[in-house]
């Protein structure tokens, strides 16, 4: 259905039509801004999508959630959008938006009728430019973000327990950015002071520090003389200095901790394992361990702790769950307990799936199930012009070249039984493991919520 | 922490052209031309064992989506046995004759894909997606658990426990607990409205499961959705191949009772108590999927709350900053629909919150739309149909919808018009007709400790449990034991006290009491100039000192305040009205059930004279304060005996140090009889109260 259209051409003739691969162009502003663009006319829609790469890893200590409030600032207005009118004029022109912070980016994104592609890319261009820093809106974005801390740590059960585990790998003295929470500490928001927001955008939202991608029904020559128009003029910035964490690969110690959620009726645990960057030759093996580990019916810990031992309610694998990273990263096997099961003897069912792949490694037929479910996940999250330019950006800023975009499936289909009893031995060995108990209910507090 | 790369690929780079750099647009560009949005072809085929089979034919990705689904979602779960379509759903891929439930898993998961089965309210679906090369076994697995499942007992059991530790998650997230609450009190014992619970679970048998597939899980009226790189007639091969020798219809949906009629707006509280956040859920019934009056209340809803250009997010998250999001919303069922507004903020603005979101509801009823936000809501609605139509499986689950609902062929060609013809009159008088502004049903779910009092000045007020279980407010705050007075103490007299601010004269304080045959009448009048305090109050109680009436007006730095209270029958009713911060005093009506021996503030002073005081000794009283609504514990502690010099005299008084209030106040209280009141002093406050005469 996709209609290829000349430029095409210069993309090697057996990458394209092959299922899940993505053409692309990309080019630079004299500013340092990098835009990257896939045409797609199947649907008269376009995704615009910007990065900064910033996100809570570059917050310093007595800051933590910062990015997070900033990036609610930039829907406060610029110079030429009005408090409010972002989400207006998107909504009005029939689009949807939004914007999300991760530990290692910030990103913000459209998606549009295609004939306001112009409003778009025009939106994105004002807050680059001239955002609108007053009090008046810092205060009343404290207080939403203080409210969706609420909404999404304080009030859920299992919330706080999952965001701070996440940290808890962590040492805050050898790597504060990835030793706190992405959302931030209650008191760390109260602190925050306008002429913080001020040195931020003067810091990190540069032109040099942001890749625009442009995605689905457009005109190439007519998104660069848009880009142009909109983006050429907004000045560049001195390049920040990069976060700093001095974590070794894995850990040497284990740890244990366990807190009360009163909002929580059942128990849960997690076994939390520090992995390294995403562009480490170690991440494809650990993206097949995670699956035969958590996903689906037939994974191991459903079919094992789940569905025989009956010891939990779900279990699971998480990897970075809020996003890819470059620097080192978390794993998670987790269950929440049965009625009638203890915390510990869940932990220990855990423990023996896990330690049964180090030391007995996988099966040729969960591997080739892995692999399955690569593929088709590979190509489910491509199917959506957002979903694309995503993609771009995760290769553009995760991967040693943006052309492992089309390669990268290669690589993980490569991946051998050999390397993923490897990784297990190596990243869930005891030392490396962060336990982390919850225990549901009210009672006696014993550590407490951070 | 990683390379920045533009020096490696900077040759790969195509530099962008040096056309000459035009100025910024310095206001938002106007919309260019769209292309005509055609909704996506689909093809529809009667097969002839009476399923409907739906094509949405793309070979943009070699994936397919399958979905079939029968009129069997939780409308038809039978009184008592809630949960029992859910049941069936998950069990339908636990095992059939030839394939136990691990090896279901791991053969379509082995291929990458998924199979699972889910009940909705009106039906229940069976879905697989996947790769298309392997469409063969999608079709496969679909038609055996469709047709063979054996629903085994082990299974059911392990589905059980899964289903009641579920519950107990979902019971432990407050805005599931709004929206069961929401759900039970608009459509009461219809089937819509009732919930699963631990009970219903239990109470399923695997008959139970085996004759409700048997029934409902039928060929017959059931819609087969495929959606991906497939043809017409590879589809309906497979899908011969898959259902050809199957046949039957499901047995009638059966008369349901009609969900309640509600003749006037009240708040259903449900106690969470500790929750940071209350939840708040306002809605009422509306009418059926093929209502034409849907057009214009869709386009009034979304201007109340359909997005972040919505009335209530503009209004209670950007200028309030109550709240992360408030929305409103219209939903359909193949029965009667619902719309709802919803709100989950802090608890301090809870009522506050309330109050808005009524205002907002009564503005869209009573106001015209104003022009630019009536197109904007029509820019929104019908501008952002292609965004929902952009993958094949999206364009299946459009057009599953609609045709679910029964809204009829011209339905998906017209939407978009019909929004687009409504006008501001019609969204008015759609939103008059549908948001049933006399006969609302309010859901908060929050710390009704906090919130209780609040929202009675809102609306009459139920409270209950998370379970549902009526609660009697008087529970929410822990009482204390009844005391046990010394009548004796009680005599009558008047006495004079005078209020020092800083050392100066700056007031007085005079009280007396009457005692009559069967009422002791205690009256007092405080004056302070300097702070704007003027204030009487009148109680009357019985002779044992249980309450009977009290009575208060006055004025507090320019704000009026009073209160008339009746203690009657283990409650308290009447009415106050309390200053406020704000410098607006707070009227409210009050109707509360109290602890035995709960006296009123008013009266404090009098209870502590007939107190049986002595050294060493503490009391807790259940005091009712009429400024907040509450009944609060305050703690009497008899720290010794002093000599306390006063205006009047010298006197040995016992030093009674009480807690509990706005402020610990440390009052005397004469040894010998008959007790009079000798010094009160407010702690961190700048004045004190002296006995003159």
């Amino acid at each position: 259905m996709r209609r290829l259209l000349l430029w095409s051409v210069l993309i090697p003739a057996s990458l394209s039509g092959q299922a899940g691969k993505i053409t692309f162009e990309q080019f630079a502003l004299p500013n340092g801004l990098h835009v990257m663009y896939s045409e797609d006319h199947s649907t008269p829609i376009v995704t615009v999508d910007v990065w900064y790469e910033v996100g809570s890893r570059n917050e310093r200590a007595g800051r933590s959630g910062f990015a997070h409030l900033f990036e609610h600032m930039m829907f406060e207005g610029s110079a030429h959008v009005k408090k409010s009118e972002h989400g207006q004029l998107v909504e009005r022109a029939g689009g949807t938006y939004n914007g999300g912070t991760a530990e290692d980016r910030t990103n913000y994104f459209e998606t549009v009728p295609s004939n306001r592609l112009n409003l778009a890319l025009w939106l994105e261009a004002d807050r680059m430019r001239s955002l609108a820093i007053t009090k008046d809106n810092f205060d009343n974005q404290r207080q939403a973000v203080k409210e969706e801390r609420r909404l999404r740590v304080d009030n859920q059960p299992y919330a706080a327990a999952f965001s701070d585990g996440l940290t808890w790998p962590f040492d805050s003295s050898s790597c504060f950015p990835y030793a706190h929470t992405v959302i931030g500490s209650m008191a760390d928001l109260d602190a925050a002071k306008v002429p913080d927001v001020q040195a931020f955008f003067d810091t990190y939202y540069a032109p040099n520090n942001a890749t625009l991608v442009v995605v689905g029904d457009f005109n190439a020559a007519e998104l660069r003389h848009l880009v142009n128009q909109d983006f050429a003029g907004v000045p560049s910035h001195a390049a920040p200095e990069s976060p700093r964490c001095n974590a070794s690969p894995t850990g040497k110690n284990p740890l244990r901790r366990e807190v009360r959620d009163q909002k929580a009726n059942l128990d849960l645990v997690m076994r939390l394992y520090r992995i390294p960057e995403h562009r480490s030759p170690d991440t494809p093996a650990l993206e097949i361990l995670n699956l035969i580990v958590g996903e689906g019916e037939s994974s191991r810990l459903n079919v094992a702790v789940v569905r025989r031992e009956k010891a939990a309610v779900a279990t699971g694998g998480i990897l970075n769950p809020y996003g890819s990273r470059n620097g080192p990263g978390v794993w998670a096997a987790y269950g929440i307990v049965n009625q009638g099961v203890s915390a510990d003897r869940l932990d220990s069912l855990l423990a023996i799936q896990l330690d049964s792949i180090r030391e007995n490694g996988i099966t040729p037929a969960e591997l080739e199930k892995a692999k399955n479910m690569l593929r088709a996940g590979f190509i489910a999250n491509r199917e959506t012009t957002f979903g694309k330019a995503e993609e771009l950006h995760h290769y553009r800023t995760f991967h040693t070249s943006i052309d492992e975009i089309n390669t990268d499936l290669d690589k993980l289909l490569a991946v051998t039984s050999d390397d993923v009893k490897r990784v297990a031995s190596t990243y869930l060995a005891p030392g490396n493991l962060t336990l982390v108990i919850v225990r549901a209910g009210a009672g006696p507090s014993t550590g407490g919520r951070q | 922490m990683r390379p920045r790369l533009l020096s490696i690929v900077a040759p790969l780079l195509v530099s962008a052209p040096l056309a000459a750099q035009e100025p910024f647009p310095t206001s938002p560009p106007v919309a260019v031309r769209l292309r005509p949005v055609q909704f996506p072809p689909f093809r529809e085929v009667a097969l002839p064992n009476g399923m409907t089979l739906l094509l949405v034919e793309n070979h943009e990705q070699p994936t397919l989506s399958l979905s079939l689904s029968f009129r069997a979602g939780t409308y038809y779960d039978p009184p008592g046995k809630e949960g029992l379509s859910a049941m069936v759903a998950e069990l339908l891929t636990k095992g059939t004759p030839t394939r136990d439930a691990e090896q279901l898993a791991a053969e379509i998961e082995g291929v990458g894909g998924t199979i699972s089965a889910s009940s909705g309210d009106d039906f229940l679906t069976i879905s697989t997606d996947g790769l298309s090369d392997h469409a063969d076994l999608a079709f496969a697995l679909l038609g055996d658990v469709a047709r063979r499942a054996t629903f085994p007992d082990p299974e059911l059991e392990l589905a059980r426990t899964r289903f009641l530790s579920a519950l107990a998650v979902e019971l432990s997230q407050a805005e599931n607990v709004a929206t069961r609450a929401f759900q039970r009190e608009v459509y009461g014992r219809n089937p819509y409205g009732r919930n699963t619970s631990a009970e219903s679970f239990k109470a399923i048998t695997r008959t139970d499961v085996v004759n409700f597939a048997g029934r409902r899980i039928r060929p017959g009226g059931a819609l087969l959705v495929v959606a991906g790189e497939i043809t017409l007639p590879k589809a309906q091969e497979l899908a011969n191949r898959a259902f050809g020798t199957w046949s039957g219809a499901a047995a009638a949906t059966p008369a349901a009772l009609a969900p309640p009629t509600k003749r006037s707006t009240d708040i259903l509280l449900v106690n969470r108590p500790g929750s940071v956040q209350a939840n708040i859920v306002i809605g009422n019934t509306t009418f059926l999927p093929t209502d034409t009056g849907y057009y214009p209340a869709r386009i009034a809803t979304h201007v109340l709350g359909g997005g972040s250009d919505s009335r209530l997010f503009t209004i209670l998250r950007e200028q309030k900053s109550w709240t992360y999001g408030s929305y409103a919303a219209l939903r359909r069922y193949r029965g009667l629909g619902y719309w709802n507004a919803t709100f989950e903020g802090r608890t301090e603005v809870a009522d506050s919150a309330l109050a808005e979101l009524l205002h907002q509801i009564d503005r869209v009823r009573t106001e015209l739309i104003p022009d630019s936000e009536l197109t904007a809501a029509k820019g929104f609605l019908v501008g952002s149909f292609p965004l929902t139509i952009e993958t094949p499986r999206q364009i299946a689950q459009v057009v599953t919808s609609a045709r679910l609902l029964g809204l009829g062929s011209d339905y998906l060609q017209r939407y978009r018009d019909r929004l687009a013809a409504v006008s501001a009159t019609r969204a008015r008088a759609a939103a008059q007709r549908t948001y049933k502004r006399t006969a609302l049903t309010i859901v908060v779910v929050g710390d009704a400790k906090v919130l209780y009092d609040k929202l009675k000045a809102i609306a009459p007020v139920r409270l209950v449990d998370i379970a549902g279980n009526a609660l009697d407010p008087a529970d929410l705050n822990p009482t204390a034991a009844a005391v046990v007075f010394d009548p004796t103490q009680v005599v009558a007299q008047r006495d004079s006290l005078q209020a020092l601010v800083q050392g100066n004269v700056a007031g007085s304080q005079v009280y007396s009491i009457d005692v009559a045959g069967d009422s002791i009448v205690y009256s007092e009048v405080t004056t302070i100039a300097m702070a704007g305090l003027q204030q009487r109050s009148t109680v009357v109680l019985n002779p044992d000192l249980t309450m009977r009436r009290s009575d208060q007006t006055g004025t507090v730095q320019g704000q009026q305040t009073t209160t008339h209270l009746d203690y009657s029958g283990g409650r308290v009713k009447g009415s106050a009205m309390a200053p406020q911060p704000s410098g607006t005093p707070k009227s409210f009506t009050i109707d509360t059930a109290l602890a035995a021996g709960t006296i009123d503030d008013n009266a404090l002073q009098l209870a502590l004279l007939a107190l049986p005081l002595e050294r060493g000794k503490m009391f807790n009283l259940n005091v009712f304060s009429s400024g907040e609504g509450t009944t609060k514990i305050v703690n009497v502690k008899v720290a010794g005996v002093e000599q306390v010099q006063v205006p009047a005299g010298t006197f040995p008084a016992f030093r009674l140090e009480l807690s509990g209030m706005q402020l610990p106040v440390v009052m005397y209280v004469s040894q010998q009889g008959p007790r009079r009141l000798i010094r009160i002093a407010p702690t961190g406050a700048p004045v004190v109260f002296e006995l003159v005469k």
